[in-house]
């Protein structure tokens, strides 16, 4: 009860006082106004307030008075105005031609930290757009972007400097009571206010003018932002080391948000570890463009790198790792994932085990003094009693000034989870990495202000034209239910119902001909189901392996080594443990039986196992094939249509499959009648507690769950003799138990 | 005596045949409208239902398509 009105409290002033504003600054809740003007059909009309220019044809985008910008991408300057929109603005949807981006405040303060300044911004967009620019944008634009990334917070030599490019900028500093007496005035010349700024003056040079032809100013545009940099005056003035945090405070209430970069070649505070790529690691031109983002101008810029999940996102890592060269900790969501981020590591640097370094609850590893921690995020942040060495890492941990902190798969964790990683952890230098930034959530958004800018977002489609990806072809096979499955369904409740679609003896026959096929053209099969119940009752009939939540660390390595190098083993079946980080590059083939509801997260990181580029791509067929089944009839339609927007956003199609071939030739399981009704049986037998999707095991196994769980396993480890730690979970009052009789909850007690 | 009754011979597949059924049963479109269940994929309804019905199934539908903008 207290919980649920503390939860209201939250929602209701979530939009002011989520991170009591001294993370996020105002202006970042700008938004656009709804467009008025709407014909009876919803569609906006636009005609009276755009104008077209005479030479449209040449020009690639439109631009609408709601922030929406519209790109031709057959259109030849297409590819420079791509880089230019993806800097400025979020893409939204990502078909075949025409490209819809959408204009936020987050975006444009991303770009604004790349270096981008607001005229720039308007007189790009003025001679891309088709037509005259609305009055809006340019407001919106000047709004978001006027005060945002004008100073920047930059540690050089272990002493603290403000840099601005602005002269305006430097005055409203120095007007300010509190940021004046942080500033370490050298030899100010001049008395009161009358201060000469010419002395900050680092560098001066004469600003660029604008080129008046098209092409030449699209080549232009394409140059690194950099290179428009350096050509400004630069002031930059030291402050009080002790001060820094007062002095972002101010800033932020003065709507000058710091941006804090990383000058990390000057940085003597941090001894360098003396890493270095090996050889073979050759970066793809978009790791390097992303790369290029983030070491812009020699110095290390916080922010989130995207790129969909199987294009090399552990090496964009470590490649950080080794320029930065300082101290770095590396944070996952899953002590597997743990395990690879070491393994790559050694495979792309010269780092070895004696500066690698694993904090988990299974490695034997000793933190203290290493120089490249891997750990995970639930592991820094658990509120719990830890044992006595882990307490000791952890107070290392937070008497560290680190280099660089690498986030993977930042999407997964919520804000205020970061915020405690942030108070524990001092990094100079946060880079995240994720897939799919879903981005109507605010939470997610928001991260942007915690961590740093997006500094970029590769496209998909082109990613897979270019071979970087697999050629997936997406299908959404249609199981049609079988009448007496579907009278049940009817009749019963919600969680009953969603067994009984997942297990609808139609579903499991073309799961099964599917595998077939598959397995007769020498294919590896990975088979998704959220359901446990239906993971092992389908598992067990076909004689697969499984994964899922209780499978012991030891079983799972056997179960993928079996699959990536035994020709016999060419089909598992997972439960969503596998989503994230999960790495089986041999994989070309998914189905998915059964998901998490409409998440279209979970479709995105799911397509994500078998996108890794195939060897045998010849560039033309699909090398990969991510299957789905649905029920017909059912709310699962539903969900996959929900779950399938983030892909098609990114441009991928689904085929639809109404009826596969030949089906009742093929010799497969439930063709006959009775056995039908003896699955109906089970299904309807099997407990309530069956339909439910498994619960995400947290870095601490939980040992006490409301199901029962068979697994087999050595004695040693069913006694206890396991590595691992004790750790106390609460159980979760299941309905069953409240259903039960007074006198047995007594006696349970 | 004689009772007529004007019936409708509907054709559909399996599982909509079962959706029939079940709204008979339960009575949701206020009484039992199914004259003789024919076989796997036939039924003869009452035809003073027709309408109701159709308004039945077009919400069955419903609940199960996605409509991104709501």
């Amino acid at each position: 009860m207290i919980a649920s009105i503390e939860n209201l409290k939250f929602k209701m002033d979530d939009h002011d006082d989520k991170f009591g504003n001294d993370l996020v600054p105002k202006s970042a809740r700008n938004h656009f106004t709804e467009y008025k003007n709407e014909d009876e059909f919803g569609a906006k009309d636009f005609s009276k307030d755009l104008e077209l220019k005479n030479d449209h044809q040449n020009r690639p985008i439109w631009i609408t008075p709601d922030g929406h910008i519209f790109l031709e991408s057959f259109s030849p300057v297409y590819k420079h105005a791509q880089d230019f929109l993806i800097t400025i603005s979020e893409p939204v949807c990502r078909p075949e031609f025409i490209h819809e981006y959408k204009l936020t405040s987050y975006s444009l303060y991303a770009a604004v930290s790349v270096g981008l300044q607001t005229a720039d911004i308007i007189e790009y967009l003025k001679r891309l757009s088709k037509t005259s620019i609305p009055e809006s944008v340019v407001k919106f634009i000047k709004d978001s972007t006027l005060t945002y990334g004008k100073v920047k917070l930059v540690l050089k030599e272990n002493r603290y400097f403000v840099e601005t490019r602005h002269e305006d900028v430097v005055k409203i500093i120095f007007s300010d009571p509190v940021i004046k007496n942080i500033i370490i005035h050298q030899d100010v010349h001049g008395e009161g206010n009358q201060i000469n700024f010419d002395q900050f003056l680092v560098k001066e040079t004469g600003r660029e003018t604008n080129a008046n032809d098209m092409f030449e100013f699209y080549d232009k545009m394409d140059q690194d932002e950099v290179a428009i940099n350096s050509k400004q005056k630069v002031y930059s003035f030291e402050i009080k080391k002790e001060e820094i945090e007062n002095l972002q405070k101010r800033c932020q209430e003065i709507d000058y948000p710091l941006l804090a970069e990383y000058d990390f070649k000057n940085d003597p505070n941090i001894p360098n570890i003396d890493i270095a790529l090996r050889p073979n690691a050759t970066l793809r031109p978009y790791q390097e463009k992303a790369l290029r983002k983030m070491f812009g101008n020699g110095r290390a810029r916080s922010g989130i790198i995207v790129l969909p999940c199987g294009a090399g996102k552990t090496l964009v890592g470590v490649t950080t790792a080794c320029t930065v060269n300082k101290r770095a900790l590396v944070l996952c969501n899953s002590s597997v994932s743990v395990e690879q981020w070491k393994q790559q590591f050694r495979t792309w640097s010269t780092a070895d085990d004696n500066i690698i370094c694993r904090f988990t609850h299974e490695a034997k590893d000793k933190p203290i003094g290493s120089k490249i921690l891997i750990t995970t995020y639930s592991m820094i942040t658990i509120t719990t009693k830890r044992s006595y060495e882990a307490e000791k890492v952890m107070d290392w941990l937070k008497g560290q000034e680190w280099g660089l902190m690498l986030l993977d798969e930042v999407h997964t964790i919520p804000a205020k989870m970061f915020r405690r990683v942030l108070t524990i952890v001092s990094a100079q230098c946060k880079l995240g990495l994720t897939a799919t930034l879903v981005r109507e959530d605010d939470k997610i958004t928001d991260l942007n202000f915690l961590i740093g800018p997006k500094l970029y977002e590769a496209n998909w489609m082109e990613l897979q034209n270019k071979g970087f990806l697999a050629k997936v072809q997406c299908c959404e096979v249609w199981c049609p239910m079988t009448p007496q499955f579907y009278r049940e369904y009817l009749i019963n409740r919600s969680r009953k119902k969603s067994l009984l679609f997942i297990m609808n003896p139609n579903k499991f026959r073309i799961c099964q001909y599917l595998i077939k096929l598959h397995e007769s053209r020498n294919d590896k099969i990975i088979v998704f189901s959220d359901n446990v119940f239906a993971l092992i009752h389908y598992a067990i009939k076909l004689g697969c392996p499984y994964i899922y939540g209780p499978t012991s660390q030891n079983e799972r390595l056997q179960i993928l080594q079996n699959f990536q190098h035994n020709p016999k083993v060419n089909c598992i079946f997972v439960s969503k443990v596998a989503d994230t980080s999960f790495d089986l590059p041999d994989a070309n083939v998914l189905i998915q039986i059964s998901s998490h509801g409409g998440s279209r997260r979970q479709e995105a990181q799911r397509l994500g196992r078998i996108l890794r580029a195939k060897k045998d791509s010849n560039g033309e067929d699909f090398n990969a094939f991510f299957y789905t089944l649905v029920s017909n009839d059912t709310m699962e339609m539903y969900y996959s249509a929900k779950r399938q927007r983030f892909l098609i956003n990114q441009g991928y199609s689904y085929k639809v499959i109404n009826r596969l071939g030949n089906l009742e030739n093929e010799n497969l399981f439930y063709s006959k009648k009775e056995e039908q009704q003896d699955l109906l049986q089970k299904v309807l037998a099997a407990s309530e507690t069956a339909a439910d999707e498994e619960d995400m095991p947290s870095n601490v196994k939980s040992t006490a769950g409301s199901q029962i769980f068979r697994s087999q396993a050595t004695l040693s480890s069913l006694s206890g003799g396991d590595e691992g730690m004790y750790a106390e979970v609460r159980r979760s009052q299941s309905s069953k138990e409240k259903n039960r009789h007074p006198l047995f909850k007594k006696f349970l007690r | 005596m004689v009772k007529v009754v004007k019936g409708t011979l509907v054709e559909c597949d399996s599982t909509m045949k079962q959706f029939l059924l079940y709204l008979d049963e339960k009575g949701e479109v206020g009484g039992k409208f199914v004259l003789e269940d024919l076989d796997e994929t036939h039924l003869l309804i009452e035809s003073d239902f027709v309408e109701r019905l159709k308004e039945k199934i077009d919400d069955l539908m419903d609940k199960h398509t996605y409509a991104p903008d709501k």
